[in-house]
């Protein structure tokens, strides 16, 4: 019982450890890179045609606000300090806390990234199994067909066609936006909102998909083709409970992976989605700090969004563990 | 115990969708006839907030801020009115201005508007402010509750302008988180803000002046394919558009075309190379008049801009301070005899040299500008005929001004003050020349201070003409700048609507239209 609890905690403190380590890397790699660009903060943000009616010396006090002429390290060192006592700034081009824009930003997100990660997951895990267990039939060739195209598709792309079949051509959905224009806070229901999120969601879910499909099915091919499901069907097991008995089991775990591993995918993904719908995300916001020179709030995106794919993995690791025996027992070991 | 369970759970779910399906759609209400929706690009959302401090009204794209009221605005010919101001007077030595304030302005929340609070406001913006440029002002202070004074560190003669795009803030209700929720006394109230997707403003009850048309508008943010599809769609009322698209034809909507001094021009280096400024080429007078006189600029807008647009001859065509001697008619044929008699002789090849100089250019454009590269690539195409010979690149801002002293650029400017006149052609302290390209004309300097200390803005209008031509010299016989065209901007609007009377749109596409939204209808 001892043996078991010490090792869940040095489990747990070992990817405490790799999480800070993570962070800290990837929050040096995007200020070295933000550090380098030479867009200039005050020729996007002020513009160029207002720069060129500025004083001198406003165009020093703008210079200090954006932090422009500071040396890197002694701004990176700054901002570190502060973030470890959990202050993440206050973002340059909203002027408000840095917190607070991501929390309003990521709630509207997570609605649409948590119902394209269900949906591509689900959906594709039982494509995945039915491509696999029924090889090279009708079926199978419709399903990999369909996970080739849409994997070379780019996301945009699909999202503009759907925008034009469904909101312009037949106006079954609004053309974008998280609300209906022009309504007031009090008459918006849940349904539009729902309504409003479904093109999104199904654009994101549809890019998400080709993946696990294709990966689901090749795992599916190598359970159908190992000896037990031979000695299983040689047996007379029927071939459907084969599958859901033996297949889905082994296949499981694979699935898993890519599915947590696909977060951070879909984060990537939702930015372009989001543009296209005018959704308001936490994607257009990273793509507004990055080329605004908003250090503190794109700093404050990155932490988070690592942070979020690095919990993704990690529950993946931890999954292994609750579903297959053989792990846990190999780690007690 | 299972199938109790998923029989729960059907019956909530079937609830669920029942009522939804109950639930009228909140896009099934009517649609009210003094409402309207405008579509405008993402990045004119005050994501600061709507807070003069933060720059709302001010910056690259000037406008009236609609939610506070500002002491004077500007005219559809750009001339100066009163809005809050009910007099205006200036110091012998221009540097003390007192203005006169109504008594009967209300704030949305019921406190009188006086002159502290216009003190409050130009002081906090001159503090805080990043692209309201009040570097001029010392101070502003209130005499009594309706005079303000403001005490200048030089003599600024254009200041009615500044004050024409100053939203005045509630000094009692002044917070940082101000432009989250305004109180202003202006023709509209924040009703609602979806952050990164919409704004709805409601018509000000206590409104003191002229009564307002449309009682609700709501602005939607999307960019320029999305704002297209909406229009299709039929969802909005009138969206920003480009001339890509300006050659479809939409279903119960028609293209407006607005008139800007959204300018275009060439900056041309008027000192001879000396290893760090200047050029060999365009040093030469002849060169650059040829230049201006030998560019069919129709041609260039039926060409580039698929017609929408205006040739430009200035910085400022059109403005109070425009001298209109300054335009000039396309003479292909003058231009030749020009640089025939300035001794550059066209060579086997078509393109001119003299005393062993190529006529030869490189004009750079800013590299994310799809504009700039085609007016670039046509102004080349049409020098060429004149026998000089013109190359383009695509550059970044961060090498683009540093270059622009040594070589021809295309730059984009336009805006509601002289001030631009000034920052463009007016020397410089460290450098003795212009900022933006190597060019000195002492007597141009001399109108444009005089004009800045002149207090009559009739009179320093005239000195900003004389500027620009005198009858011997000025910017535009000195020609260190080649101004193209006028950028018309276009918009989608909905057939029954009354769009009304637009002053000429400044520098890029945004709140200029809901300038006057107050005084739109519906037929």
């Amino acid at each position: 019982m001892k043996t078991g609890m010490k090792k869940s905690i040095t489990f747990l403190a070992k990817n405490l450890i790799r999480l800070v380590l993570l962070l800290l890397c990837a929050s040096i790699l995007a200020f070295l890179l933000v550090s380098l660009s030479p867009v200039d903060p005050l020729q996007v943000n002020v513009g160029q045609a207002a720069l060129g009616s500025l004083s001198r010396e406003q165009i020093k006090k703008l210079e200090t606000y954006w932090g422009v002429n500071d040396p890197p390290v002694k701004r990176y060192l700054a901002w570190a300090k502060d973030f470890i006592r959990g202050d993440m700034g206050v973002s340059l081009l909203y002027r408000q806390d840095v917190s607070s824009v991501i929390g309003q930003k990521l709630a509207h997100s997570l609605l649409l990234m948590g119902s394209a990660w269900l949906i591509s997951g689900i959906v594709g895990f039982s494509l995945g199994i039915i491509a696999g267990a029924n090889r090279g039939s009708f079926i199978d060739r419709i399903i990999r067909g369909y996970a080739l195209l849409t994997a070379s598709t780019p996301a945009f792309w699909i999202a503009l066609l759907f925008l034009l079949i469904f909101a312009v051509w037949f106006r079954i959905f609004p053309i974008g936006l998280s609300v209906p224009i022009g309504v007031e806070e009090g008459f918006i229901t849940l349904t539009d909102r729902l309504r409003h999120a479904i093109l999104p969601a199904a654009v994101l879910s549809i890019t998400g998909i080709s993946n696990i499909v294709l990966h689901t099915r090749e795992k599916m091919i190598d359970v159908m083709e190992s000896e037990y499901v031979l000695f299983a069907l040689a047996r007379g097991e029927n071939k459907r409970s084969v599958v859901f008995r033996h297949g889905l089991r082994n296949v499981l775990i694979p699935a898993i992976t890519l599915q947590f591993a696909s977060i951070g995918e879909i984060f990537g993904g939702s930015v372009l989605v989001e543009q296209v719908f005018s959704y308001p995300g936490l994607g257009q916001a990273a793509v507004s700090a990055g080329l605004g020179g908003d250090i503190p709030l794109l700093m404050g995106i990155t932490v988070i969004s690592t942070a979020i794919v690095f919990t993704g993995n990690f529950t993946a690791n931890l999954l292994y563990g609750i579903i297959d025996p053989r792990i846990r027992r190999g780690a007690e070991k | 115990m299972k199938k109790s369970f998923s029989i729960i759970f059907i019956v909530i779910l079937l609830s669920a969708v029942l009522n939804g399906c109950n639930q009228k759609v909140s896009s099934d209400l009517p649609v009210e006839k003094d409402s309207v929706i405008v579509v405008m690009g993402p990045t004119s959302e005050p994501v600061a907030g709507f807070d003069p401090a933060y720059g709302w009204g001010a910056g690259e794209h000037v406008h009236e801020p609609l939610i506070q009221s500002t002491l004077t605005t500007t005219t559809r010919d750009l001339e100066i009115a009163y809005d809050l101001a009910t007099s205006i007077s200036v110091s012998e030595d221009g540097l003390v201005w007192t203005v006169g304030i109504r008594n009967d302005v209300y704030f949305t929340d019921g406190e009188k508007l006086t002159a502290h609070d216009v003190a409050f406001t130009y002081n906090t913006v001159k503090s805080e402010s990043t692209i309201n440029d009040l570097t001029m002002l010392e101070k502003a202070e209130a005499v009594d509750d309706t005079t303000v004074k403001f005490y200048m560190k030089k003599p600024y003669s254009i200041w009615p302008y500044t004050m024409a795009i100053i939203g005045i803030v509630p000094e009692h209700a002044y917070s940082p988180d101000y432009g989250q929720n305004p109180i202003g006394s202006g023709r509209y109230v924040l009703k609602q803000w979806d952050k990164g997707q919409q704004i709805i403003l409601e018509a000000n009850p206590y409104y003191y002046g002229k009564e307002i048309l449309m009682k609700k508008v709501t602005i939607v943010f999307m960019d320029e394919a999305a704002a297209y599809a909406a229009v299709k769609a039929g969802q909005v009322d009138l969206a920003y558009t480009s001339a890509s698209y300006s050659d479809k034809a939409i279903d119960g909507y028609s293209l407006l075309g607005v008139e800007t001094v959204d300018n275009r021009g060439i900056s041309l280096p008027t000192i001879p190379y000396n290893g760090e400024t200047g050029n060999d080429v365009t040093c030469d007078l002849a060169i650059r008049k040829a230049i201006n006189m030998g560019i069919d600029r129709q041609k260039m807008i039926d060409n580039v801009l698929n017609g929408h647009g205006t040739p430009a001859f200035s910085v400022c065509d059109k403005m109070p301070w425009f001298n209109e001697d300054t335009t000039v008619e396309y003479d292909f044929d003058g231009a030749v005899a020009l640089l025939d008699e300035a001794g550059w002789i066209p060579g086997d090849d078509g393109i001119r040299t003299r005393n062993g100089i190529r006529a030869k250019i490189n004009i750079m454009y800013p590299a994310s500008d799809s504009v700039r590269q085609a007016l670039a690539a046509e102004t080349a195409n049409q020098l060429k005929a004149l026998g000089i010979e013109a190359t383009i690149e695509g550059v970044g801002w961060d090498v683009a001004y540093n270059r622009a002293q040594r070589e021809p650029m295309i730059w984009g400017w336009g805006t509601h003050t002289p001030l631009e006149l000034y920052n463009l052609y007016h020397t410089v302290p460290e450098t003795g020349l212009a900022r933006y390209v190597p060019y000195a004309n002492k007597t141009v300097d001399s109108y444009m201070d005089q004009a800045l200390s002149t207090m009559d803005l009739e009179t320093s209008y005239n000195l900003w003409k004389k500027a620009q031509w005198d009858g011997t010299t000025g910017t535009a016989g000195d020609s260190a700048w080649v101004w193209l065209v006028n950028i018309n901007h276009l918009y989608w609007v909905k057939d029954n609507l009354n769009v009304a009377e637009q002053k000429l749109h400044p520098h890029g596409q945004g709140w200029s239209i809901v300038n006057n939204v107050d005084q739109w209808s519906w037929k």
